[in-house]
């Protein structure tokens, strides 16, 4: 049996700095509850917050590295967030307000879902907010670590409670991106692998990213 | 080493486009600095303008120290006896509060 033809849908680069993403933003998300919540005595907290820190330094150094080293990544990755058209209304209709999502992993049952590219309409929202709201908890997050004595108060006020919004949304949305990624094997296979996935595949999630942006590099074994 | 026979087209950032984005990112960066830096600047500016005041003020009275002033030499004779008598330790001394702590 002929193995499948395989496009590389996510370059190391971008897997890289998916590891970043995922050593830098999870623990600062979590010792982020800590300092908010204090569930535990201060010695507990302050540890909770260097920890923070050494996430914080991860997040924005994998941030900055990939911005330097694989700009054209960044440029594609905002070209797939904020490309918008009727199919995008669509999914929002059929997969939110209508429970496609419910329907496909709860009932088990096949959703007709209008054609997505590489990333879906649920994606793309994830992807501003991580684009918008991660350059937010970065820069807030270094002022509010190094210039709290010396900024105004309620310059201060408004970054730490932007600080907290965000970080909030963010890692609600990233409790959805998780089980969705550990849901659909192919795509989680695809990160954490090789960068590859069968082109079937590719061509059943995302076939606008095949029949406009795939093109062939090497001859397949037929 | 992954195998594979399709791959994204590349998009290529010409040096057009790289040098528009530079600019575009270094103008934000540099507004959010300028911007930044006011606010900070405008902050010490009134903390300096308070203590040229206070300065000003000293210079052109005639008495300078608070051992001296007729109003507090006369409120411990007439009401507090003495300085660090208990009644003016109550009064007057406060206690530190840390402030650098938000909530």
């Amino acid at each position: 049996m002929q193995p499948e033809p395989k496009v590389l849908k996510h370059e190391l680069s971008s897997r890289l700095f998916h590891w970043g993403l995922i050593l830098g933003f999870l623990p600062a998300a979590l010792t982020g509850i800590i300092i908010w919540l204090k569930p535990g005595s201060e010695s507990f907290v302050n540890l909770a917050m260097q920890i923070h820190i050494i996430g914080a330094i991860i997040l924005t150094g994998s941030s900055l590295l990939y911005a330097v080293f694989a700009l054209d990544r960044v440029v594609v990755f905002i070209k797939h967030s904020f490309s918008f058209d009727k199919n995008d209304l669509d999914w929002f209709i059929v997969m939110m307000l209508r429970g496609g999502y419910i329907k496909k992993i709860v009932f088990r049952k096949e959703v007709e879902i209008p054609p997505m590219g590489k990333v879906n309409s649920g994606q793309k929202m994830f992807s501003i907010l991580l684009l918008f709201g991660g350059s937010f908890l970065m820069f807030s997050g270094w002022i509010l670590w190094a210039f709290i004595p010396f900024a105004p108060k309620i310059i201060i006020y408004w970054l730490n409670m932007g600080h907290l919004l965000f970080a909030i949304a963010l890692t609600m949305f990233l409790c959805v991106h998780i089980f969705l990624g550990v849901y659909f094997r192919d795509e989680f296979k695809a990160m954490f692998t090789d960068g590859t996935q069968s082109l079937k595949v590719a061509k059943e999630h995302a076939p606008v990213w095949v029949d406009r942006e795939v093109i062939q590099v090497k001859k397949t074994a037929d | 080493m992954a195998e594979y026979e399709y791959i994204e087209q590349k998009t290529e950032v010409s040096r057009r486009a790289f040098l528009g984005i530079l600019g575009a990112a270094g103008a934000i960066l540099w507004s959010g600095i300028y911007i930044t830096t006011d606010i900070f600047q405008d902050r010490n500016k009134y903390i300096k303008m308070r203590a040229k005041g206070l300065y000003k003020d000293d210079t052109i009275s005639k008495i300078r120290q608070s051992h001296n002033n007729h109003a507090v030499a006369a409120m411990y004779k007439e009401f507090a006896q003495k300085p660090l008598s208990p009644l003016a330790e109550k009064l007057f001394h406060t206690h530190y509060i840390d402030r650098t702590k938000l909530s």
